[in-house]
């Protein structure tokens, strides 16, 4: 009965295609809207922050930014401009199709990770980079974090979403022993670079995923206590490096600033205490203008946001990153489905443990380790990995089950 | 509806509703893709039975907050199976049949499920508070003791996690508070300590001058290199370029490298440009630093006088001996600090304020010393030190009537610029700290004292024996001769001691003691030198007949070189005696000048006395006198030999001390030239060594002085009765 005057009569004008992408763009239900803001910002926000920390680090570090002052953050902003390119292409695609491809994302980690043992290079004692032309420099380390949580989060949340019977099963101990196997090949390739706190990385990885997957408790707490038997044997009978125990027991004899180990962290801990509250302000801060805390754009960034914007500010880092892995963690219990949660809480568990080794190693209350602060920290490799979890929380987010609208 | 739920719970989150959240979505268990909607229609197990989720799961039963925490249910779900029932009211259910390890419930509360009871209770027997719309309380289960299939643990896992992060967050904070609230200030303080490093400004010290200005000691800019060592990774490649540039050996360099401090100086008092290559060369732990040093322009000239610095506490430059020595507190002002806060490397902080307080400058200090007649006075006696390879030797020009000292030389001497090369035994001022026996000087004091009490006259006759035999001891002239019948002015002309020794006799111990001190022997002559000597005089009560006799020819008793030449300025003043004064003024920075005040003088002896014995010490610079060597000609020069048996270091007499001393114009006295030579081995007598020295001296100082000749001639006395007769 309608006839197309009908139509035409209609109170709604027909849209054009540029209205409809727009609508679907600006729309209630548009992805962009979709996204979890909240943890983008706070992203953002603290890779931005990092630029300044790294900056203000290295303004008179001419030996390093050959004269440059402005350098480290120019190449820092670079990393993060990147880096939000690789988040949305992990954000865009689906990742359950992401599943399908996980196999080829974990071998991939693996080749670069023997990639770096046979054509790397050593910088700062650890055999961990692969240079590459134009002054880049990758750390292949990083990039396994990803793949490793994105191959363990297939096993793990496969078991949960078994779609030939619909049943949701608890990984098995056959399961928990695939994961095992899955981690050890890479943990074994980055043990002999030597990175040993990439390694404790994906031990807590490892371990948060078994717990809240679901697997048996024996198995988690039969990880835990083997852990702790095994980190005893490697100081009774010496089994690391020597730096690398020294680090250890001078953390746990602390006090004791007699090696190089020790006065990192002295100058650190006096760097955050010579902020006080407020802070000596942005580019004030004596000790790190006067260089006293080594490696400080990387590994010691936590320090110049200590001393020269003070508690407040250390304090807002703080709670950004706790922003970053409530959105994290909320995403993990958002999820569709098991592959989602996983892959949520292998991230989480991968920051939570970089951000409190790292923060605690700069207050003197964790051994130091040499790992980054995630966003903060100079670093690209550090940065892209970093990025690429937050597009895949983005992603996982975006196809939550409670949201219909689902890409 | 699921929808609007979630949307309005995504906006106003708190973390309580996050947590109550997990549990709801875990009864929510829908797949989201539509094809296998079906699955959320509910599942029953094969025996048709349906377990709904009991509403306290989700809210205050399970998992972390019933005390059971993570393993109440870890490896016992599998196999069981669960009904639940979602926010929509679908019967939701996930299960499997047969259950492989039937081990029971999960829940801690488990023998009441199993018994069939009621599942409305919680572990602790609470009955469950009924949430939500429509209170859906789960039915009593009717089937077997089939155990439900548990689905919670890994939401509730991931609760606990929220709690482990919050944890880990309040840890970090309050490790953070603890530093930054309440160790901040001891920390602060130990930072600051670390980097604060106190520089002196060293004042700029005063310039020393000679009377017409000319610098004889001044501050100069320099520049000091310096390790640490801690920063310096590759010694021997720094040592190696390093050494050539500071002229240091590379190896010496290696070993301050090696030192356990945390600053040690590589080279110290380098020229400017220096320190600038060692600056351009950018080398880790190598620093360079201002600093001043202390130029002597003229080298050695009057180094005796003005003295040298050295290097002491905190980098001050510290006056030692002389002038620099003496007037040190004058001469060196008020240091300023620097408070610089430096890296780890020694660099400065770029924006770290430093606080500095300026220095004031010392003041500048002008000797009486004439630049030319002391270069010449120097000149004069090193040649005559070493043409007579003498031990060492002195020479005074003085004014007479001020006091002033033009000329204070020394033989051997030293360059103040290489303190640290120089033989210790020069760095010293033998004008006023060696003592020596004066000998035939001193006798124009035993003259003067009997003329100014009208005991003699010039010509008074003295019978001069071969020998005279005192106390057991035989006294003879230092050259051997007959009776000789001679007259007072010829006494000293011929400088006979024994003509002396009779006219000391009938002075008396006691006045013959009081001239010599009134003309200011045995004690300081009031320079202000610093270690002047007063020189050895017994009182007369303890001389013995030998030595009455002996000190009215200058032995037996001792003086300094500015005591005799101030004798003869006392005598050539017309007998009024002032102490001599070797600085002129002192200047302050503000421009202030302050003169030394000039000593008004004592009169020792009449005017009149004075000028008989100046006329009568014309008669000893010429031929019928012992000192023809010292005769200037156009002017008339009175003055005396000393030829003294010289006191060595063990206490006994060896070698001599050969001395002339004397004035000029005799008439009308402006310059006092007294020259000593210590020990000289190529002749001994005052008249040939001592007497050449001051003809020389004393030619230059009157030129330099533009002193007229005077036009007048010298009054002859008589010397010698039986040459005149």
């Amino acid at each position: 009965m309608t006839s197309p005057t009908a139509l035409r009569s209609s109170p709604v004008p027909p849209r054009g295609r540029i209205g409809q992408l727009r609508d679907r763009a600006s729309g209630r239900h548009s992805p962009l809207r979709r996204l979890d803001w909240p943890l983008q910002i706070a992203v953002i926000a603290l890779s931005i922050l990092g630029g300044l920390l790294v900056w203000s680090a290295t303004r008179h570090r001419e030996a390093e930014s050959g004269g440059d002052p402005q350098l480290f953050l120019k190449r820092h902003l670079l990393n993060l401009a990147i880096g939000l390119v690789l988040a949305g292409a992990a954000t865009v695609v689906d990742y359950r199709i992401l599943r399908a491809y996980a196999p080829f994302v974990y071998l991939g980690s693996l080749l670069g990770l023997a990639a770096v043992l046979l054509v790397g290079s050593t910088i700062n004692g650890a055999h961990s980079w692969i240079v590459l032309p134009a002054g880049f420099q990758l750390q292949p380390s990083e990039f396994a974090k990803v793949a490793l949580i994105v191959g363990v989060a297939m096993i793990l949340g496969e078991k949960h979403d078994d779609r030939d019977t619909g049943i949701r099963l608890n990984p098995g101990h056959w399961d928990v022993l695939l994961v095992l196997g899955l981690a050890a090949v890479p943990m074994m390739l980055i043990m002999m670079q030597p990175d040993f706190g990439t390694v404790m990385v994906f031990v807590f990885v490892i371990l948060g995923m078994l717990a809240v997957s679901g697997a048996p408790s024996r198995w988690v707490i039969g990880l835990i206590l083997s852990g702790v038997l095994f980190g005893g044997a490697i100081l009774q009978f010496h089994l690391l490096k020597p730096y690398q125990e020294a680090r250890l027991t001078e953390f746990v004899q602390s006090n004791q600033n007699t090696s190089s180990t020790g006065y990192n962290v002295d100058q650190a801990m006096t760097a955050i205490a010579n902020g006080g509250v407020a802070g000596r302000g942005l580019f004030h801060g004596t000790q790190t203008q006067g260089q006293f805390v080594p490696e400080q754009q990387t590994d010691f960034v936590f320090t110049v946001a200590g001393e020269e914007l003070g508690f407040l500010g250390a304090g807002g880092v703080l709670l950004l990153l706790g922003l970053v892995l409530w959105r994290a963690l909320a995403t993990a219990v958002d999820s569709a489905d098991s592959f989602g949660t996983m892959i949520a809480t292998g991230v989480v568990c991968w920051f939570a443990f970089q951000m409190f080794v790292n923060i605690g190693m700069t207050l003197g209350i964790m051994p130091v380790t040499g790992l980054p602060l995630p966003f903060l920290s100079y670093g690209g490799s550090s940065m892209f990995a970093n990025l690429l979890a937050v597009g895949l929380l983005q992603n996982v987010h975006l196809r939550a089950r409670s949201d219909p609208y689902a890409l | 509806m699921t929808s609007t739920l979630n949307r309005s719970s995504r906006r106003g989150r708190s973390r309580l509703r996050l947590v109550s959240d997990l549990g709801r979505r875990v009864a929510d268990d829908q797949w989201i893709e539509g094809d296998e909607a079906g699955f959320t229609d509910g599942y029953a197990d094969p025996d048709g039975r349906c377990y709904p989720r009991p509403d306290d799961d989700r809210d205050d039963g399970a998992g972390w907050d019933d005390g059971a925490g993570w393993d109440d249910g870890v490896g016992r779900d599998d196999g069981a199976s669960r009904h639940a029932s979602g926010p929509g009211g679908h019967p939701v259910a996930g299960g499997r049949p047969g259950a492989r390890r039937g081990r029971g419930d999960a829940r801690p509360g488990g023998p009441s499920a199993r018994g069939g009871g009621n599942r409305a209770r919680t572990p602790g027997g609470r009955p469950v508070r009924a949430r939500g719309a429509g209170a859906r309380r789960p039915p009593p289960r009717t089937g077997p003791a089939r155990p439900p299939l548990r689905l919670g643990s890994p939401r509730r896992r991931l609760r606990a996690a929220v709690v482990i992060l919050c944890l880990l967050l309040i840890v970090l904070a309050g490790r953070l508070t603890q530093l930054q609230a309440f160790q901040a200030s001891t920390y602060a303080r130990r930072a600051e300590q670390e980097r604060l490093h106190i520089a002196a400004l060293p004042a700029v010290r005063g310039v020393i001058t000679d009377r017409g200005g000319a610098v004889l000691a001044q501050d100069v800019d320099a520049r000091s290199v310096y390790a640490d060592p801690r920063n310096i990774t590759d010694a021997r490649a720094v040592a190696n370029l390093l050494a050539p540039i500071l002229q240091v050996p590379a190896d010496a360099l290696v070993a301050k490298f090696r030192s356990s401090g945390r600053f040690v100086y590589l080279a110290r008092g380098l020229d400017p440009a220096v320190g600038a290559t060692v600056t351009k060369l950018q080398l880790a732990g190598i620093g360079v630093l201002e600093e001043r040093r202390r130029l002597y322009p003229s080298g050695s000239l009057a180094s005796n006088v003005v003295g040298f610095t050295t290097v002491g506490d905190n980098d001050v430059l510290v006056g030692g001996g002389g002038i620099e020595g003496a007037y040190d507190r004058v001469l060196r002002g008020i240091d300023g600090a620097r408070r610089v806060e430096m890296d780890p490397a020694g660099r400065p902080i770029p924006s770290a304020a430093s606080r500095e307080s300026d220095p004031v400058p010392g003041s500048s200090v002008r000797l009486t010393l004439d630049r030319d007649i002391q270069w010449a006075a120097q000149g004069a006696i090193a040649d005559a030190v070493r043409a007579t390879q003498a031990d060492g030797g002195s020479v005074v020009v003085m004014v007479p009537g001020s006091g002033d000292i033009l000329a204070m030389a020394d033989a051997p001497d030293y360059d103040p610029n290489k303190i640290a090369s120089a033989d210790p035994s020069t760095l010293k001022n033998r004008a006023t700290q060696d003592v020596y026996e004066p000998g035939s000087v001193n006798k124009v004091i035993t003259m003067a004292a009997a003329i100014d009490r009208g005991l003699i006259s010039p010509e008074t006759p003295v019978t001069v024996p071969s020998s005279m035999r005192i106390a057991g001891q035989t006294f003879m002239d230092a050259e051997p001769h007959g009776v000789e019948h001679l007259t007072a002015a010829g006494v000293l002309a011929r400088s006979s001691n024994l003509g002396t020794i009779q006219i000391a006799s009938r002075i008396g111990s006691a006045n013959l003691e009081t001239a010599l001190r009134a003309f200011g022997l045995g004690s300081k002559t009031g320079l202000r030198f610093p270690g002047e000597s007063a020189g050895i005089l017994k009182p007369s009560s303890a001389w013995d007949p030998q030595q009455a006799a002996t000190i009215s020819y200058g032995q037996g008793m001792s003086a300094t070189a500015i005591q005799m030449a101030s004798v003869y300025a006392t005598i050539a003043n017309g007998g009024v005696r002032v102490a001599p004064r070797l600085v002129e003024s002192t200047t302050s920075p503000d421009g202030a000048v302050h003169t030394t005040p000039r000593d008004p003088g004592t009169r020792v002896v009449a005017a009149s006395t004075a000028t008989t014995i100046s006329q009568m010490l014309e008669a000893v610079a010429t031929d019928s006198g012992t000192a023809p060597l010292a005769a200037i000609d156009g002017y008339r020069v009175a003055g005396k030999t000393g030829t003294a048996q010289r006191l060595g270091p063990s206490g006994h007499y060896s070698g001599y001390v050969a001395s002339f001393v004397g004035f000029a114009p005799a008439d009308q006295p402006r310059v006092v030239v007294e020259v000593v030579l210590d020990n000289p081995r190529d002749g001994h007598f005052g008249g040939t060594v001592a007497a050449p020295v001051f003809q020389k001296v004393m030619t230059f100082a009157l030129a330099t002085l533009a002193v007229p000749p005077p036009g007048t001639t010298a009054p002859r006395f008589v010397l010698d009765r039986d040459a005149r007769r």
